[in-house]
């Protein structure tokens, strides 16, 4: 037995701050797992979700949501899906593929993002400083995923309910990530 | 005496009085004044000086087109020259200087200019100061330049912050006159999603200036209903200080917003933001700028655009003067005499170019002359009086000129689109193919009467909507009362024997234009370089049309036929640090940190930025003072005990499916398909013209599971390059990718310790011996009491060495926790200068051998390039010139005097040959100073380099200076037979 033990860290190390009318947090202890359906697999991963997780594989650009973990699915691309669940500790890939078997090829992917929250009634506003997207809810209502670009920095924006969007960018910019968001918070409000 | 020429009515709000300075003097305005109305209203005429000449010059306009009143702004590091006193809204303790002058405003020692203003006609610097040939870079260009130039910049940082924004609607309304409000009112009530801008702090236009009626209600009246009908639409947003100021590709529109430049100061809010406004459609009603007439000595103070002249008195309530004339060959121009008329100001005359009948009725007392023209103005600090060609002098304080109304075509041709001539009104309005989804309305089009403006900018919002699918509302157009808007072109005075000038900013006369065209510049491109007309901050707004004319008639054709120059963006002044945004100093650019940034940190590491990564560059000790003495310990440590490098920036990607094996097959030119399970290999892959792509090492986790590794310059790169082979060659494949190089945190543990090291803090059911583990194995282990890990036995340092794998979140911890194990081992941290001495030592190609022009054969890689199955790249690294008999190869190179030092970029001369580019044999790629070695070593790239061992060439630097003779070696200076590696 190792007489060594590790410690884990967080991003951003549990950052949160409220601003006028937006309030900005960091998310943690969610696991991301990624989901790729092999191809001519669709049918079989679909069951899968819907027998464990009670969801459909959306659309890319579209989420579900699960009582299961509070697990949300993301469409993030043609083949690709993430599954995004409370869970805080290590191979987050083992809850997974015990739902799915080996139904998809699983990748963790939980310690590549930093995850913020933005809400509030300002968020939008304070959003439009980076975000190149339209986020308006007759555009992209609840539930609506996009990758995007925030200051160069790649971007997953999720429209989790009204006025709070879910961002994820990438773990080794988390603090200028984090700026980016800030600074549009202290600009506009 | 403050504000003596302050009349009644307009739209400030004298209930909130503002001070404010002017040239140290301190003065009075209102709440609603720009520094223009403000000064005018104060009494003062003359606020600047010309920019070549050195002439007294007054307020021209009453908008952004003001080529004249430029002042600075604000003092010390927020001093900002050149800003237009027409738009710059009055604040309580705004400071503002005249620019352009040595000594006082009034005593300006650079009028000298003026008095040899013969000398200083349009291009004179090309024909002046020709000799003696030295003196002009030593005297006469510092002489120019200094007397050159309007204001002038603080010199230090702008301490302002600036900030960037993205829009998006439906419909964008550019301008907020009658036409725009009536466009914006359509859409709106429609439901679109609307963004209106102004460039006004007011919205409104010049309903807010005339004197005409909408609906019954002035037009400011109606114009603040319609802003309040607009106001209350959830699905409206109105923003004034908003200049859109360029239309770019796919009808995305840029504009900038002045958010805090009317108060005292931001407050730490950002100054002004710079907008990109993704809209699918635009309707531009972006009005009308007034031109001039030119004639003799016509710009002096006093001498001001005639609907200037009546915004200033109906908007403002300041009068420009107390006894005003009017110049005009139009109807509009009327509109000024009798508006001031009807205020109680005295009129002088209104000269009208035109015969005929007066096409109103006449100001009572006013001198009118039909088919008039003025030669000559007199007055040294302003106009007095004013000269008609038959000798009749008039006084006039104020003198209203009127060369009829010039549409804003500007952005409607920022998309190459030329606008097209209307003799009717005699101008251009816009024509050709306008930006993506841009329609425009009201006198932006060349409706020129307010009740077709407010029909036209109804008829269009409602066009607009219905294409995009909204049901226009029934809603009627608001209606004006009819007005008359006759004109005949009139550019100049031909009678007028002095300068009369067209260009105001850069002090361009019809002289000017008469003289370029006289030594041959025919395009109007041309004038316009020549005689520097149209340049500067107001973009020749006033100026443009009336020099055209002139050129026009030099060349006997005809205005249209002559065009227009290119109208580009931005269409008014934007300020760099605006289009900087965010983007400065440390926030030009994100940054990446590795997981163990902040443990490097702590031990005084020097970064190098490796693209957006900071990594470690040497880890300095205390004593010692320079880096190869930091780099000599790291290495040297290494080699003899155990070192540890942050190597999670290197690429990493996850591929799995059940044809990985064969897409990596396909993908690397060397065999992958029949990898073990446990195993890495090393990986070429090539480009599609059979050059070196990048190189890496792939490792198989499970039959349809491979992580990728590639070079933290490629990551990217090697990813897109995978997506579409994946996605475009190969879509029958199963195969799927994702980046897992921010999942993982990894650590090189090399020296001949790094077993031992990681004997302590890998599980002990995991068996790491060299047996069980042997080099190029790999596998998922658990460390320091479960935490999943991943281990390869791989070796960039050419050490027995291994790379250690943790989600990120750990990789904090297991640095730490690293370097305490390695304690016993003396264990070092090193960076990339010791991990690029190590690589050389060892004879590893990098970036600098792979940069774009080598071939594996080149690497001595060639029989690498597997014949047995097709690959990327794999056809064409056949060709002929690939595969020369003297082709490069690449090799080890040592000094022949073991105290010199090589060179990297440095090339191979064969001895007895002349150094230069025929006998040029190749190039040293990368050096270092090994310290297991003692001397200099260099790899590079020399013709048939593997059959030269022990050659001594040249290796000459022409750029830097210096040759020194160099020894051909192998390439593999330490353990060349790879004993370390796999002990």
């Amino acid at each position: 037995m190792a007489k060594f033990t590790l410690t884990a860290n967080t991003p951003l190390g549990g950052f949160s701050h409220d601003f006028k009318g937006v309030s900005i947090s960091e998310v943690n202890g969610r696991s991301i797992v990624s989901l790729a359906t092999p191809l001519g697999g669709k049918e079989a991963v679909s069951k899968a979700l819907a027998k464990t997780y009670k969801l459909e594989i959306p659309e890319p650009g579209k989420s579900t949501v699960s009582s299961l973990d509070n697990a949300v699915l993301m469409g993030m691309a043609q083949d690709q899906t993430f599954l995004v669940f409370d869970h805080t500790e290590d191979k987050p890939i083992d809850v997974v593929s015990k739902h799915l078997k080996d139904t998809a090829f699983l990748t963790d992917q939980s310690d590549s993002y930093v995850m913020l929250r933005v809400s509030g009634e300002n968020s939008r506003s304070v959003l439009e400083r980076i975000c190149p997207i339209d986020l308006h809810p007759s555009v992209f209502p609840e539930g609506s995923v996009s990758r995007t670009i925030m200051e160069h920095l790649g971007t997953v924006i999720v429209h989790e309910k009204a006025n709070t969007f879910l961002l994820m960018s990438a773990r080794s910019s988390a603090k200028s990530f984090l700026e980016a968001v800030e600074v549009s918070a202290l600009n506009t409000v | 005496m403050n504000q003596i020429n302050r009349i009644d009515g307009g739209l400030i709000n004298r209930s909130n009085k503002l001070n404010f300075n002017f040239n140290g003097q301190s003065l009075e305005g209102y709440e609603g004044d720009t520094l223009a109305s403000a000064l005018l209203a104060n009494g003062h005429r003359m606020v600047g000086r010309s920019f070549k000449y050195h002439r007294p010059r007054g307020i021209f306009s009453a908008g952004s087109e003001e080529p004249n009143a430029l002042v600075q702004l604000r003092t010390g590091a927020y001093q900002e020259p050149n800003t237009r006193a027409t738009v710059t809204e009055l604040f309580h303790g705004l400071e503002a200087t005249s620019q352009n002058h040595r000594g006082s405003l009034k005593y300006d020692l650079m009028a000298v200019n003026d008095l040899f203003s013969s000398f200083l006609s349009a291009g004179f610097y090309y024909k002046t100061f020709m000799w003696p040939k030295a003196f002009w870079e030593k005297f006469y260009e510092p002489v120019i330049r200094a007397a050159a130039g309007l204001g002038r910049l603080s010199g230090e940082d702008d301490p302002d912050i600036y900030d960037k924004g993205f829009l998006h609607c439906d419909v964008l309304v550019v301008g907020a006159g009658a036409a725009g409000l009536s466009a914006a009112l359509s859409a709106g009530r429609a439901g679109a999603r609307v963004i209106v801008m102004d460039e006004d702090f007011c919205m409104g236009g010049r309903l807010n200036v005339e004197t005409l009626s909408v609906d019954d209600k002035s037009g400011s009246e109606w114009a603040t209903q319609a802003l309040a009908e607009l106001s209350a639409m959830g699905n409206v947003r109105l923003m004034t200080r908003t200049t859109a100021y360029g239309a770019y590709d796919h009808g995305i529109v840029g504009a900038l917003e002045r958010v805090t430049d009317h108060l005292i100061s931001s407050e730490k809010k950002p100054r002004q933001i710079l907008w990109r406004v993704y809209t699918k459609r635009t309707i531009l009603c972006a009005g009308a700028t007034e031109r001039p007439i030119a004639f003799g000595n016509n710009d002096r103070p006093g001498v001001m655009l005639a609907g200037a002249v009546r915004a200033y008195v109906n908007r403002w309530g300041a009068l420009p003067g107390k006894r005003v004339a009017v110049f005009t060959n139009n109807d509009d121009g009327w509109r000024t005499a009798t508006d001031l008329a009807a205020k109680g100001v005295e009129i002088t005359a209104v000269i009208d170019s035109r015969d005929g009948q007066p096409p109103v009725d006449v100001p009572k007392g006013a001198a009118i002359v039909m088919g008039g023209r003025i030669v000559d103005t007199k007055g040294r600090h302003g106009i007095r009086s004013f000269t008609l060609s038959n000798g009749q002098q008039i006084p006039a304080d104020c003198l209203a000129v009127s060369g009829g109304w010039s549409p804003n075509v500007q952005l409607t041709c920022h998309q190459r689109g030329r606008p097209t001539w209307r003799e009717d009104i005699a101008a251009f309005v816009p024509g050709g193919e306008l930006p993506q989804g841009m329609s425009v309305a009201g006198a932006a089009s060349g409706n020129l009467s307010l009740s077709s403006v407010l029909l036209n900018g109804h008829d269009i919002g409602n066009s607009v909507v219905s294409d995009l699918g909204f049901t226009p509302s029934k809603v009627k157009s608001s209606s004006s009362e009819e007005e008359t808007t006759g004109i005949s072109a009139f550019w100049h005075v031909r009678e007028s024997k002095v300068r009369a000038w067209l260009d105001l900013q850069n002090d361009v006369t019809v002289k000017d234009v008469k003289l370029s065209h006289q030594e041959g510049f025919r395009s109007v491109e041309h004038l316009k370089r020549y005689t520097t007309l149209g340049m500067a901050t107001d973009q020749g707004k006033t100026a443009n049309i009336p020099a055209l004319a002139v050129m026009a008639e030099c060349t006997g054709k005809s205005l249209p036929e002559t065009g227009t120059t290119i109208f580009r963006p931005p269409y008014t002044p934007v300020a760099i640090g605006a289009l900087a945004g965010r983007a400065r100093g440390k926030d030009f650019r994100p940054s990446r940190l590795s997981p163990s940034h902040s443990w490097a940190e702590e031990q005084g590491a020097v970064f190098v930025e490796a693209d957006m990564w900071y990594r470690a560059q040497w880890f300095p000790r205390t004593g010692e003072t320079h880096w190869r003495q930091s780099v000599d310990r790291e290495v040297t440590q290494t080699r003899a005990s155990v070192g540890v490098c942050d190597v999670t920036t290197l690429g990493k990607i996850d591929v799995q499916g059940r044809d990985a094996a064969e897409f990596l097959n396909k993908v690397y030119a060397n065999a992958f398909a029949k990898l073990p399970v446990g195993k890495v290999r090393y990986g070429i892959m090539l480009r599609e013209d059979g050059i070196m792509m990048d190189d890496g090492t792939s490792a198989r986790f499970a039959e349809n599971h491979f992580v990728m590794t590639t070079t933290t310059a490629n990551a990217v790169s090697v990813f897109r390059h995978m997506e579409f082979c994946r996605q475009c060659l190969w879509p029958e494949m199963d195969v799927h990718l994702i980046s897992s190089t921010e999942q993982y945190a990894q650590f090189a543990v090399a020296g001949p310790n790094a077993r031992k090291l990681l004997q302590k803090v890998v599980d002990s059911d995991h068996d790491i011996s060299n047996e069980a583990f042997p080099f190029m194995a790999c596998g998922e282990i658990t460390i320091c009491g479960g935490v999943p890990a991943r281990l390869f036995r791989i070796s960039f340092s050419g050490e027995l060495a291994y790379e250690i794998a943790v989600p990120t979140r750990y990789g904090d911890s297991l640095v730490r926790t690293l370097m305490a194990a390695g304690e016993e081992f003396d264990v070092t941290p090193y960076g990339t200068e010791s991990l690029g001495v190590m690589r050389i030592e060892k004879g590893h190609a990098a970036g600098n051998e792979l940069n774009g022009q080598t071939t594996a054969r080149d690497l001595g890689m060639g029989r690498m390039v597997s014949k047995k199955k097709d690959s990327i790249g794999n056809t064409l690294s056949e060709r002929d010139g690939l595969n020369l008999e003297n082709g490069l190869s690449l090799v080890g190179f040592r000094p022949v005097n073991r105290s010199e030092e090589l060179k990297a970029g440095s090339h191979f001369i064969t001895k007895g040959n002349t150094a230069n580019m025929a006998n040029d044999e190749g190039w040293m790629s990368s050096v270092a100073f090994s310290p297991n070695l003692g001397h200099s070593i260099g790899l590079g790239f020399i013709k048939r380099g593997s059959e030269r061992m022990g050659e001594v060439v040249l290796a000459t630097d022409p750029i830097r200076g210096g040759e020194m003779d160099v020894e051909i070696v192998s390439a593999h200076f330490i353990d060349p037979e790879g004993e370390r590696l796999r002990g």
